[in-house]
């Protein structure tokens, strides 16, 4: 991905999220993680990441 | 109402309300272009605190034009990149486009009220046609048919009213002539508040641009800090969501900070505040910069974001751009259409601006929960994954390209086939050349240039230096053979290292004609002198065209 079109994801991003609203919010972004995961067929890679999002998210 | 203009008494072709760096770099361009102007300046003197201290290379071109680049870059702090910290840990590194042969550096920091300083001394070299009148503002502004009637007042109170032929707003973001037009910037406001501090305080730092997000000194804010000359940092942090941005400018509340922040980052030297300030983001600007025979430059037409650095560069472009123009409109040489273009193509260059800034604008002062939850994942992730460091980088301003050469100018013959479009800015290059000049990009900012790529071809037509007028020297053609390898002369460049056939994609006989201020208005690939002719016809009146014959030039 370029760092244009990663730009433009974040921005649409940040944009879907505000339009739900913060109570909404952890709902989209777990549809969007699951819609994601299932593009990825090395369940490894999918697991790792999610142990970092949640090391990450204790700091 | 004052006194009326004394009958008789000859109009003034432009007048400047603004002395800011806007207004008094466009009375030291037009002295270059041999029309008078005057400028009417609120204040006493030039401005208080450092303000707008990023001069991109750009506005270091535009104020090479001026005849400020000198002192500038003398005294100025040139920079190429920065870093930016989550936490305590370095999250980006990022560096500007910049090559070792280039004639200014991406970014220089200075002062503004050194630019102003050194554009104003610029003024002298044209004796005689820009006087700045200080202490005195506009009150009234009244558009008549084919004038502009301004009242003044001097610091004494007493009133005058002064005729022009056109009025050039540059009286910044609380535009008093905007206010007397009865016109309204329009746009976005953010929420986020910024403290600006000026301190004094020797450091050997390297100069960059440095941001911290949530830095142990100042917890959940974000901190920016800037070399200045003089031993001076500028400290910007953003204040606490619902902090009252009265209190936050008071020195009890922001020396503790500063002094925390320089304890974390090990700046131990004593130091001083010099000014406090505040300022908050927005993207304003009004629809049209021409209204009738006023026109609009500068924060008067335009407030972006700083983030990313466009104010007072994106008013220097307003200058290049509007500068020109107006010399060929008062001088009778073009029909004021041209300064029409001036608007459309400003008022898309603040589009562009202004939507740039705003995504700066999303990171740097998140304007809601989402863009905050999404930078929080941001600078986190970006500890261990780098891949998405990109999002923290701070799009610094860069020149902005029009989608035509000039709107609404026919350009029969213009046969493009070359890497640039008309619209694009015309590149720099690294050159060998028979006089002090060392770059393409010093040819311009006068006339018209043509740019001829050819190793072994004369100039045909020898254009080599047209006048057009004999009054000033906007109406002119200057034609340079850039060839890759021989002797220089008067009207011949030497490409010594490539680039300017590379990045102008130049094959032999490509020839390019460049605006004034270095945008590209056509192209060909085999050198069209007949339609070199046609194309600056359009943008010059009829009348002028007489005079439009490209005879035997003598440098070559
Ligand atoms: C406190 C502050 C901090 C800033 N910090 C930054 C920064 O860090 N980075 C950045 O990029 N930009 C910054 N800016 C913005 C930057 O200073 C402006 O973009 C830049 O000065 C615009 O230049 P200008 O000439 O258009 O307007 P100004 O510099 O505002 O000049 C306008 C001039 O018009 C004069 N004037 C006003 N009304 C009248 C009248 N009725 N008659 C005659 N004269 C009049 C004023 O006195 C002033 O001198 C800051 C601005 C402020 C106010």
């Amino acid at each position: 991905m370029t760092d244009q079109d990663l730009d433009r994801c974040y921005t649409a991003l940040s944009d879907a999220l505000a339009a739900v609203g913060e109570e909404k919010a952890s709902l989209l972004l777990a549809t969007l993680s699951l819609s994601l995961i299932v593009k990825e067929s090395d369940a490894k890679i999918v697991l790792d990441l999610i142990a970092q999002a949640g090391e990450l998210a204790r700091t | 109402m004052g006194e009326g203009p004394q009958a008789g008494a000859p109009r003034l072709p432009v007048l400047i309300v603004g002395g800011g760096p806007v207004g008094l770099s466009l009375g030291a361009l037009l002295a270059r272009y041999g029309i008078a102007s005057r400028v009417i300046e609120a204040d006493a003197a030039y401005c208080q605190g450092s303000r707008a201290i990023c001069i991109s290379r750009r506005s270091q071109e535009i104020l090479g034009w001026v005849g400020a680049d000198r002192p500038l870059n003398a005294k100025g702090l040139p920079w190429t990149g920065g870093r930016s910290y989550f936490r305590n840990q370095e999250v980006l590194h990022f560096t500007m486009p910049t090559e070792p042969t280039e004639r200014f550096a991406p970014m220089v920091n200075i002062q503004q009220y050194f630019v102003e300083e050194y554009v104003h001394r610029a003024q002298d070299r044209h004796p005689g046609l820009c006087t700045v009148t200080w202490s005195t503002r506009a009150v009234a502004t009244r558009p008549m048919a084919d004038s502009v009637e301004v009242d003044i007042e001097g610091a004494d109170g007493r009133r005058e009213t002064l005729s022009a032929q056109w009025v050039v707003a540059c009286d910044g973001a609380r535009s008093a002539v905007r206010d007397h037009l009865g016109l309204s910037l329009e746009g976005t406001q953010y929420d986020g508040r910024y403290v600006i501090v000026d301190i004094e305080q020797e450091s050997s730092r390297p100069v960059e641009r440095l941001a911290w997000f949530d830095p142990p000194s100042n917890p959940g804010s974000t901190v920016l800090m800037h070399r200045q000359p003089d031993n001076v940092w500028r400290v910007d942090y953003q204040i606490r969501d619902g902090e009252d941005p009265v209190e936050a400018v008071r020195p009890d509340q922001v020396l503790p900070r500063v002094q925390s922040h320089l304890d974390m980052i090990g700046e131990t030297a004593p130091w001083k505040p010099l000014w406090i300030s505040a300022y908050g983001a927005k993207c304003l600007s009004l629809r049209s910069y021409r209204h009738g025979r006023v026109l609009f430059a500068g924060d008067a037409a335009h407030l972006v974001p700083i983030f990313g650095v466009r104010g007072l560069n994106s008013g220097l472009d307003d200058v290049g751009n509007l500068a020109w123009k107006l010399a060929l409109v008062v001088d009778g040489a073009s029909s004021d259409d041209l300064l029409d273009t001036y608007s459309s193509e400003r008022v898309h260059a603040t589009r562009e601006n202004i939507a740039y800034a705003a995504k700066s604008t999303e990171f740097m002062a998140p304007p809601n929960f989402a863009f905050e939850l999404m930078r929080q994942a941001t600078l986190r992730l970006a500890c261990v994954d780098p891949r998405v460091q990109s999002l923290i980088n701070p799009r610094q301003s860069s020149q902005i390209s029009y989608p035509v050469a000039l709107p609404g100018v026919g350009f029969p013959g213009s046969d493009g086939g070359a890497a640039l479009r008309p619209g694009e800015p015309a590149p720099e290059a690294r050159v060998r050349t028979a006089d002090d000049r060392t770059h393409l990009t010093q040819y311009f900012g006068g006339g018209f240039t043509a740019l001829y790529f050819s190793d072994t071809g004369s100039i045909p037509v020898a254009a080599t230096q047209l006048t057009l007028s004999s009054r000033q020297t906007v109406a002119s053609l200057t034609t340079v053979r850039v060839a890759r390898n021989g002797g220089t002369d008067a009207a011949t460049v030497v490409d010594f290292m490539g680039e300017a056939w590379h990045r102008y994609g130049a094959r032999d006989g490509t020839l390019y004609l460049v605006r004034p201020d270095g945008y590209v208005l056509a192209c060909w690939s085999q050198p069209d002198w007949q339609a070199v002719a046609v194309v600056l016809g359009g943008i010059l009146k009829r009348q002028a065209l007489p005079n439009l014959r490209l005879q035997e030039g003598s440098g070559s």
